[in-house]
């Protein structure tokens, strides 16, 4: 059986955004884990194409500066 | 030997691909990764179906009813015969047969048949996760056991040098011969295939494979809908007979 470990060690967390038509803004639908770019768009294809999106992006969580988070002043 | 009879190799391994994907749905390293394998699972299939649909459309359909009773009539490879029993063979189909079958499909689409033209073209932009997936596990490093078994199924299906892809490819019906499409893949993979020794007199033109034997009966008799019937209700079963 698999010699591999089901939780990887050195993955990196991806926010996956998407929209349905044109009119409306990208949205967070979502987040993936995955070791590298590739196999993020990949996960994030598979785990999210449910619906018929015209658009999908995936973005490191790392990259994301927030200003400010909920509880904050 | 004809174009159909290429097309229905891809179907069948692309419907075996299928299956052996959707059966790690629940055993991969990862979440990501289930759900990954049931989705190019379902791709596989769907993709197997649109190219059983085109037989007909090329004017020849070469499945005859030993295909109901006999599992050596189905076209798929020696690899699918049997399940996966490790992670490595899933990323070895993955990577390098997947991305073979991959590029038999670019030949097909790009070539002078105007039904693969236009029905297979939406399957390569699906292949781009599948290619994807494949090439990143691939490079997390895996056994080189079931590396090199694909390497040479995928040399083998596609055939020899003066074989019936080669002379398609000269037709003009495929956009690739067994060289290019050789090419093709180690350029998709960034690496050399290993040498490949292959006694085209033991391969098997119509199953495109030199391996004798078949796939498991258990996978057989899901093929056919016996899987199935064992859970079916006892009225259902009455009624049918």
């Amino acid at each position: 059986m698999t010699q591999y470990k089901r939780v990887s060690g050195d993955a990196i967390e991806y926010n996956v955004f998407a929209r349905k038509t044109r009119a409306e803004p990208l949205h967070q639908v979502g987040s993936v884990v995955a070791p590298d770019d590739d196999l993020a768009v990949a996960y994030a294809r598979a785990t999210y194409d449910e619906e018929r999106w015209c658009e999908m992006a995936i973005v490191r969580k790392e990259h994301v500066i927030e200003l400010w988070q909920p509880g904050e002043p | 030997m004809s174009l159909s009879d290429v097309v229905l190799s891809i179907a069948d391994n692309k419907q075996m691909l299928g299956l052996r994907y959707a059966e790690w749905a629940t055993r991969a390293p990862s979440l990501e990764a289930d759900i990954a394998a049931a989705a190019m699972g379902l791709d596989d299939l769907g993709h197997s179906r649109v190219l059983y649909g085109c037989l007909e459309p090329l004017g020849a359909d070469p499945r005859g009813t030993d295909r109901e009773s006999d599992p050596a009539s189905l076209r798929a490879l020696a690899y699918f015969d049997e399940p996966w029993s490790e992670w490595a063979q899933f990323v070895a189909a993955n990577a390098i047969l997947d991305t073979a079958f991959t590029a038999m499909i670019e030949a097909c689409v790009n070539g002078s048949v105007e039904v693969l033209q236009h029905r297979l073209r939406k399957m390569l932009m699906e292949e781009r996760y599948h290619f994807l997936h494949g090439r990143s596990w691939l490079k997390s490093g895996i056994s080189q056991e079931p590396l090199d078994r694909a390497w040479v199924e995928a040399v083998e299906w596609f055939g020899p040098p003066d074989g019936e892809v080669a002379a398609l490819h000269r037709e003009g019906k495929l956009s690739m011969g067994p060289d290019e499409l050789r090419a093709r893949l180690e350029e998709q993979l960034d690496t050399k295939s290993p040498t490949v020794k292959i006694d085209w007199k033991k391969w098997d033109p119509i199953r495109r494979r030199s391996r004798p034997g078949a796939i498991d009966e258990r996978t057989f008799g899901m093929l056919r809908g016996l899987e199935e019937k064992k859970f079916a209700p006892s009225s259902a079963a009455a009624k049918e007979s």
